[in-house]
C-alpha cells in the first residue's frame, strides 16, 4: 500500500462514519417520533451521542485526509467541486449541530418529566416533533448524500 | 476522490454501492447499539429489541440489496472478462458471508422480539452485528487499499 492508498482509506473511512453516525441518528429519532414516555425519549436521545461522537470523528477525518489528498493528487484547492464539497460539509455540520443542540433541550425536558411520574406530555410531543429540527436533521442528511454524489461524480475535475 | 481516473459510467453503480454500504455500516451499528445498551437498560429492553428488528428490516436489508447490486453492476463494468483481483474477493466475502449473518440477525432479532428483549438472543444481536461492522469496516479498508 502506497501513501495514496492509505490517505484515501482514512478518507474514506471519514465518509464511513460520517454517513453511519447519521444513519444511526435518525434511526434513533425516527423511533423517537413514535414514543410517549419520557424516559423512553431520554434513552433514545442518551444514544444519540455516540452518533454524534462518531458524526464529529467523521467529518474531522474526512476533512483532513481529503484536503491531503487534493494535495497528493494534484487537484487544486480552488476547483469547484472540492470549494463546493468543503462548503457542504461545513454547512450539513452547521445544520446538524443545530438541530443537535434543539434535540440536547428536549432531552433535558424529558429527564425532568422523567423525574416528576414519566406521563406522556403534549409539551414534551410537541418539542419532539417540531418541525424546524425535523428539517435540520434531515436537511443535514441529504447534504451529506449531495456530499458523497460530488465526491463521486467529481463535476469538473 | 474515490479514485484518480474512472469512466463516467462508473459513476452511478459507485454512488449505489457505497450510498448501500454506507446505510448497511449505520444500521448495523444502530443495531449493535441498541442491543447492547439493552444489556443494562432491563426496564427498556422490549423497546430497543423492537428498535433493532425494525432497523433490520428496513434499513439493514434494503441497504445490503443496494449495496450488493451496485457491487454486480460495477464489477460488470470494471471486469467485464471476470478477471478479478484478490481484494474484490474481500469485498464479496464480507457482502457474501455477511448476507448469512445477517440472516441470522434478523432471526435472532425477531426471536428476542418474541422473548421481550430478554434472553440469550438478545445477547447473540448486537454480538453478530457488532461482528459485521468490524467485517464492513475489513471491506471497505479492500475497497480503498486495494492490497496486493
Amino acid at each position: 500500500m502506497n501513501k495514496y492508498d492509505w490517505l484515501l482509506f482514512m478518507h474514506i473511512t471519514g465518509a464511513f462514519l460520517l454517513v453511519g453516525g447519521g444513519v444511526v441518528a435518525a434511526a434513533l429519532n425516527m423511533v423517537a417520533l413514535r414514543r410517549d414516555r419520557p424516559s423512553e425519549i431520554l434513552l433514545l436521545f442518551g444514544l444519540t451521542r455516540i452518533a454524534v461522537a462518531a458524526i464529529i470523528a467523521g467529518s474531522m477525518l474526512a476533512f483532513v485526509f481529503g484536503l491531503w489528498l487534493v494535495n497528493e493528487v494534484g487537484y487544486g484547492y480552488g476547483d469547484a467541486w472540492i470549494v463546493a464539497a468543503i462548503v457542504l460539509l461545513i454547512l450539513g455540520n452547521a445544520i446538524g449541530g443545530y438541530a443537535g443542540s434543539r434535540d440536547a433541550r428536549t432531552a433535558k425536558l424529558a429527564e425532568q418529566l422523567m423525574a416528576q411520574g414519566d406521563g406522556p406530555s403534549a409539551q414534551l410531543q410537541a418539542r419532539v416533533r417540531d418541525p424546524i429540527t425535523l428539517a435540520c436533521n434531515y436537511g443535514s442528511g441529504l447534504i451529506l448524500v449531495a456530499l458523497l454524489a460530488l465526491m463521486i461524480w467529481k463535476p469538473g475535475a | 476522490m474515490l479514485a484518480l481516473v474512472r469512466p463516467d459510467s462508473w459513476n452511478l453503480p459507485l454512488f449505489v454501492h457505497v450510498l448501500g454500504a454506507m446505510i448497511l455500516f449505520g444500521a448495523t451499528a444502530t443495531v449493535a447499539i441498541v442491543g447492547f445498551a439493552a444489556r443494562s437498560r432491563s426496564a427498556h429492553a422490549e423497546l430497543l429489541a423492537r428498535v433493532a428488528l425494525k432497523t433490520f428490516l428496513f434499513a439493514i436489508i434494503p441497504s445490503w440489496i443496494a449495496m450488493r447490486v451496485g457491487a454486480g453492476w460495477i464489477e460488470g463494468k470494471e471486469f467485464p472478462d471476470g478477471d478479478e483481483p484478490g481484494w474484490l474477493g474481500v469485498g464479496f466475502a464480507v457482502s457474501e458471508g455477511g448476507g448469512l449473518l445477517l440472516i441470522a440477525l434478523g432471526i435472532l432479532g425477531w426471536v428476542s422480539v418474541r422473548r421481550h428483549g430478554i434472553g440469550r438472543a438478545a445477547v447473540a444481536v448486537p454480538v453478530l452485528a457488532g461482528i459485521y461492522v468490524v467485517a464492513l469496516a475489513i471491506a471497505w479498508w479492500a475497497m480503498s487499499a486495494k492490497p496486493g
